[in-house]
């Protein structure tokens, strides 16, 4: 588990260590640090828009003594290396380190432009992701703690619904087809055990857009694969 | 209610009226939430045009690790305040003037560079100044603003030997905010070879 202010003092470590500007989106329990609605996280997750710079941070991670875990189940799309984090192991925590996707999930420009927050450790700048964003990358999970950080997103900020849906329509088309099932499903569960406030209108409005992208491919006649992350 | 809850409802900007028509309370009591949220850290007080009191709240407490980003900083030494798009803080080094001025340029952001010209008047390292202005090829950009603030504002003298290897400094684009050229500074425009921004109603700003 890592607290804020170790958090920070890695980035730091890291900053330091950058012969270049290297940028990346904090997303998951990292960003939720930077919100302050938690305390802790077992893994810092980070994306990067350039192969480049995540192999820059995977060496300076490697050098801190960080090693790379190689057995890593396919997510999404199995046949695809890119859809795959890279996993840096340390001691006390470890290092998801993605590339323009996060299980499924695809970083594109509207979700860059919701980024809420900027922090500069030198040559190392960390972006946080919208509570929007780091809720629907939740949705794509199987895990029980990430259940817990999107009904406590969900109780501390106040939700851009729209943002959900108008994004929810963009992943099926960019990214995973089931996408807007996935979260119906996600946030069903998240209404029905934890008794969080989703409005109605919304997963309605969801379950329309799933069925409506299910009519679409099976007209396309193709197939879709509907697999959840789960560790 | 509770604290965060209220924050919840009120996220955004805010005025003691905008709070009481959202709640539907009266204006007393309206000033007493903003200000037990002020207490509780969930709300930040800025003065809009003709000193009108707002309310940033935010149902999160806002890390205040670290420095002020450009804006923050901004906020806090020029006249003429920006709301900040995102939240930005700096961990490694207390920010200088010198490296905010620089990064205000470079966001090619009409008012951030205008809020950035009050800057020049807390400049102590004129070499540092240039050394940033050149890496981030700005020099000259940089030299026609200092010109610019000068006009409006008391700004210590620039040592000529800065200026002159300003003036030879080379940058990307002519440019400072896209597509915005003045009518008034052309003499500025033409020592520095830029494009300024600003008109002098523009500057106007800073003597209100």
């Amino acid at each position: 588990m890592i607290k804020l202010e170790e958090q920070i003092s890695l980035f730091k470590l890291m900053g330091t260590q950058l012969k270049k500007k290297v940028e990346c989106i904090a997303i998951g329990g990292s960003a939720m640090l930077f919100y302050q609605v938690k305390n802790s996280t077992k893994d810092v997750d980070l994306v990067f828009l350039k192969k480049e710079d995540l192999e820059v941070v995977k060496k300076i991670l490697f050098d801190s003594g960080f090693n790379e875990r190689k057995n890593i189940k396919g997510i999404f799309r199995e046949e695809e290396d890119s859809s795959k984090p890279i996993m840096m192991e340390g001691p006390e925590t470890r290092f998801d380190l993605f590339l323009n996707e996060v299980i499924g999930f695809k970083i594109h420009r509207a979700t860059i432009e919701r980024l809420r927050e900027v922090h500069e450790f030198g040559n190392f700048v960390v972006k946080t992701a919208s509570p929007e964003d780091i809720l629907m990358m939740k949705g794509c999970t199987e895990r029980e703690r990430d259940r817990d950080d999107a009904a406590e997103l969900i109780k501390r900020f106040n939700i851009n619904w729209n943002v959900v849906l108008s994004e929810t329509s963009s992943q099926a088309k960019i990214g995973l087809a089931a996408f807007p099932l996935l979260l119906y499903d996600f946030l069903t569960e998240l209404k029905e055990n934890y008794k969080i406030d989703v409005p109605k209108e919304i997963t309605k409005e969801l379950l329309v857009t799933a069925e409506k992208q299910f009519k679409e491919l099976k007209n396309k006649g193709k197939l879709i694969k509907v697999t959840k992350y789960k560790k | 209610m509770e604290t965060y809850e209220l924050a919840k409802k009120l996220e955004g900007l805010q005025t003691v009226e905008s709070i009481a028509k959202n709640l539907n309370i009266g204006r007393k009591t309206a000033i007493n939430y903003a200000c037990l949220l002020r207490k509780n850290g969930l709300a930040e007080t800025i003065y809009g045009k003709r000193k009108i009191r707002m309310y940033r709240i935010s149902p999160i407490k806002p890390v205040k690790k670290g420095h002020p980003g450009l804006y923050e900083f901004l906020n806090q030494n020029s006249k003429i305040k920006i709301y900040a798009p995102y939240v930005n803080r700096i961990y490694d080094h207390k920010p200088t003037a010198e490296e905010m001025i620089a990064k205000a340029v470079q966001t090619g952001d009409f008012r951030t560079v205008l809020s950035a010209l009050s800057l020049f008047n807390k400049i102590t390292d004129w070499a540092l100044l240039s050394e940033i202005a050149k890496k981030a090829n700005i020099g000259r950009k940089i030299g026609a603003l200092y010109d610019t603030a000068r006009t409006i504002i008391r700004a210590r003298k620039m040592d000529e030997r800065i200026k002159k290897s300003l003036l030879k400094s080379k940058i990307t684009g002519k440019f400072i905010v896209k597509n915005a050229r003045t009518k008034d500074l052309k003499n500025i425009e033409k020592k520095w070879n830029v494009y300024l921004p600003f008109n002098k109603a523009d500057l106007e700003a800073y003597k209100e």
